[in-house]
């Protein structure tokens, strides 16, 4: 049997999106939408792409409504397993979930299940759908720290029981990563802010600009809620701890993503917060955070943009979809390099990097084969600009003010299979649980936590 | 959300004094801690000292330097966003003499927080203030005179006060063997420095304020990183006061000049707009 090939998807040229943060893809409408999940073979259950799925959404049924025309039951489907599938279309790794696990990868392409997902979300949007309601009020009060994807999800889904729950978020956005952290032309900010909306509609309330542990403490909550829920994230960046760190002109990711997205750098001088991109800009490593830092990068000005990866592109743990846009975009991949120091100028700015090339050797604990240097091989590379994207760990503010918290060497923290933490009656979820990690993993913990939650505040009123 | 400012009024050429109304800052603050403003929609994420936090509204010292501080200064009743406290309060404890001084606008507001604290704590406080003339002290209803146990006011050319900085004023003091257990200290980050080297030789604990360009100021950027005794620390939760004899000092002094260029471009377009 003859797989017709995914319908494509279309896209910003190259040469205009480079200049702009606006969404590169543009998505499906109706008719593309019909047409590629049409192609679903519908398998026999249970279906390979669902397992693949974190939250076991039910993907053959979506494919069939939406090859139905049924949009709006398209929609509510996918409802039930997650409360973002907006966010979700845009930005799981589909190529190591559902998408992989296709069975029409064996002779061709896989449906195309995130731009799919991605559309029901977008026409529910557009055409107002209402989900179901709250079914009955109650008393008990639950408070949510970070208002990320995992606290959004909880608090969406504690609501809907009935509590009474109050979001605690340290920026003066909410949102976690998918505000601050992942750009614009990935995720459209107005889609964040519209789930967000809902959940204010919804009688959520959110409290801006309130650090739990700095502005008000732990206990204090302990005292006043009936039950907590953890969604503090891993967002402090680590540093490679090389010389020459102390540069002007050397950032860390989450600080340059933080002006360029939650500051909106890119709009100074009208918006105040000013970001510097020279001409000639390095990226070490190349994940997610790595490739979105260098595309913003590109947009911001920069002439050449580099990757520093120490291993090859093919082990890179970013989106296959980033990663294609990026070498579209023009940025440069320099692999089996790492950095040794950063040099400056005679001012302090940092001017290049001395790298020293590396070479694979025997699977390290990841999987993949491990880089090792090449004794000798260190040469000079001019960069104006650093943008070392290392990966994030726990902010520790948090975990030094909270006693009795149990966390790993790296402070993730510790939880039982209820996702209750160290702590009787407070739970955690997404990346404060697992260190960095997806966004789909949060969404789907947040869900969990909310069951476990209400199965411990209902248990607790039985005693 | 806004909040709005109940006071403002000139403290010398330069600076201006701002009262604002931010009732869990007030709360809460504690000497060491630190504000973040954001004074309109669009605006950055400005850390500000506190002079004081009381009836629900904190008091501030700011320099007209660039765009936030002129926009607010000429244009602005009201705030976007208050922040805070941020930052971590120092260890008030009976040291015995502690000196408090300062010779810059953020360190005049520590200078007063830090005095009524430490006084309160039972410490034998001793300030010092300077500024560059006698025109521009400020009013003496701001000064930490009310707030400590010995005051000393200098001026730079000897036109009112003491005559000199406090370094020097300083310098013999612990020449002729006055006893200080420890110093706090604030302001122009050069002087900081010089006044480490100075406390070095005598082994006072000298802790000081080591200002640094700061985004989130909740630990997630890496933006203020200070290096302290070798180990990378982060001025918005670990500090913003350090040790004195234990900062890179090269690096904390070059740090803030990271976006001069785009500062100059900010502060014209905003007097082109009539709003600086
Ligand atoms: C640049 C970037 C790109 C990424 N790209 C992808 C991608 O393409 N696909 C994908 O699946 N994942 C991606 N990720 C990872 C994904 O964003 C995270 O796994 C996900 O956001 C985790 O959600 P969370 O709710 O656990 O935490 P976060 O989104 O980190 O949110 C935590 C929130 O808690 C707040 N907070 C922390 N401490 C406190 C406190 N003490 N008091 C109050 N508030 C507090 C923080 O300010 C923050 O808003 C990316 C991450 C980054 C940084
Ligand atoms: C802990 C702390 C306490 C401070 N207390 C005071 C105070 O009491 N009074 C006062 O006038 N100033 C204080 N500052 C400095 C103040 O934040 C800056 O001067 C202010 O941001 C200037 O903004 P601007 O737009 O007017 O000037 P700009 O033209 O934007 O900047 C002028 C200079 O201010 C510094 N600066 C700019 N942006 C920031 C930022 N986001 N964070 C820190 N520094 C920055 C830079 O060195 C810059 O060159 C403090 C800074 C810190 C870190
Ligand atoms: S300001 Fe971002 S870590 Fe301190």
């Amino acid at each position: 049997m003859a797989i017709k090939p995914r319908v494509p998807v279309r896209e910003q040229p190259v040469e205009q999106r480079i200049h702009n943060f606006d969404s590169v893809p543009y998505g499906y409408n109706e008719e593309e939408a019909m047409a590629e999940a049409q192609r679903c073979i519908q398998c026999p259950d249970p279906p390979t792409c669902e397992a693949g799925c974190p939250v076991r959404i039910k993907i053959k049924d979506m494919n069939r409504l939406i090859a139905e025309g049924k949009f709006k039951e398209a929609y509510l489907l996918v409802k039930k397993a997650h409360a973002f599938p907006a966010c979700t279309g845009r930005v799981c790794p589909q190529e190591d979930q559902c998408e992989g696990a296709c069975i029409l990868t064996k002779v061709g392409q896989p449906i195309n299940i995130g731009k799919l997902e991605a559309f029901v979300a977008d026409w529910a949007r557009e055409h107002g759908v209402e989900e179901e309601g709250i079914t009955e009020e109650r008393e008990e009060k639950v408070a949510i720290i970070g208002s990320g994807p995992a606290g959004l999800a909880c608090a969406a889904d504690l609501r809907k029981f009935g509590f009474k729950v109050t979001i605690f978020e340290t920026l003066h956005k909410p949102g976690g990563v998918l505000v601050y952290g992942i750009p614009n032309f990935r995720l459209p900010k107005e889609i964040v802010e519209y789930e967000i909306n809902k959940l204010i509609e919804m009688g959520v309330e959110i409290k801006l600009n309130i650090t739990i542990g700095q502005n008000i403490s732990f206990e204090e909550l302990k005292r006043d809620y009936d039950a907590i829920f953890l969604g503090t994230g891993a967002g402090a960046p680590q540093f490679m701890g090389i010389e020459g760190e102390k540069l002007n002109g050397v950032y860390s990711a989450n600080e340059f993503l933080i002006r360029a997205n939650l500051m909106k750098a890119y709009l100074f001088p009208e918006w105040d917060t000013p970001i510097s991109v020279g001409k000639r800009v390095g990226v070490i490593g190349a994940g997610n955070v790595a490739m979105d830092a260098a595309r913003t990068a590109l947009r911001l000005g920069a002439e050449e943009v580099y990757i520093i990866y120490r291993r090859k592109m093919e082990y890179s743990p970013a989106r296959n979809e980033e990663i294609e846009h990026a070498r579209e975009e023009g940025i440069i991949f320099k692999e089996l390099v790492n950095p040794v120091r950063f040099i400056g100028d005679e001012n302090g700015w940092v001017k290049g990097v001395e790298l020293i090339k590396m070479e694979l050797g025997e699977k390290d604990s990841s999987g993949r084969p491990r880089p090792v240097p090449i004794k000798g091989s260190e040469f000079v590379m001019e960069l104006d600009t650093v943008i070392e994207a290392l990966g994030t760990v726990p902010n520790r503010l948090f975990l030094s003010r909270t006693p009795g918290l149990k966390t790993d060497r790296k402070g993730v923290i510790q939880v039982d299979d209820n996702l209750m933490t160290s702590i009787e009656g407070v739970f955690g979820g997404g990346d404060a649980i697992s260190g960095a990690a997806t966004v789909i993993k949060a969404l789907g913990e947040g869900r969990r936590a909310a069951e476990a939650i209400k199965e411990y505040i209902d248990s607790k009123k039985k005693k | 959300m806004a909040h709005k400012i109940t006071r403002k009024m000139d403290l010398n050429s330069e600076d201006f004094y701002v009262e604002v109304e931010a009732p869990l800052v007030a709360e809460r603050f504690r000497a060491g801690n630190f504000v973040v403003l954001i004074t309109v929609p669009h605006g950055e994420r400005i850390p500000m000292s506190i002079m004081k936090a009381e009836d629900g509204k904190i008091s501030m010292f700011i320099k007209k330097l660039g765009k936030t501080s002129w926009e607010l200064y000429k244009s602005l009743d009201q705030f976007e966003h208050v922040i805070g406290p941020m930052g971590k309060p120092i260890d008030v404890k009976k040291y015995g003499r502690v000196v408090v001084a300062s010779d810059l606008v953020c360190g005049h507001a520590e200078n007063y927080a830090l005095c009524k604290a430490l006084k309160e704590a039972g410490n034998y406080v001793i300030s010092f203030q300077t500024f560059p003339t006698a025109e521009e002290v400020y009013p003496e209803e701001v000064l930490a005179r009310p707030v400590c146990d010995e005051y000393h006011l200098t001026t730079e050319d000897g036109s009112k006060g003491e005559e000199g900085h406090y370094l020097d004023i300083l310098e013999e003091m612990l020449e002729s063997g006055e006893k200080i257990d420890i110093i706090f200290a604030g302001g122009s980050l050069p002087n900081l420095k010089e006044l480490g080297d100075l406390t070095k030789d005598y082994n006072i604990p000298t802790i000081v304020t080591v200002r640094q360009i700061m985004v989130d100021a909740s630990g997630m950027c890496g933006a203020c990183r200070v290096f302290v005794d070798g180990e990378m620390q982060l001025a918005c939760i670990d500090g913003p006061m350090f040790d004195a004899h234990k900062i890179d000092w090269d690096a904390a002094l070059r740090r803030p000049m990271m976006y001069v260029e785009q500062e100059k471009i900010a502060y014209e377009r905003c007097k082109k707009l009539g709003r600086c």
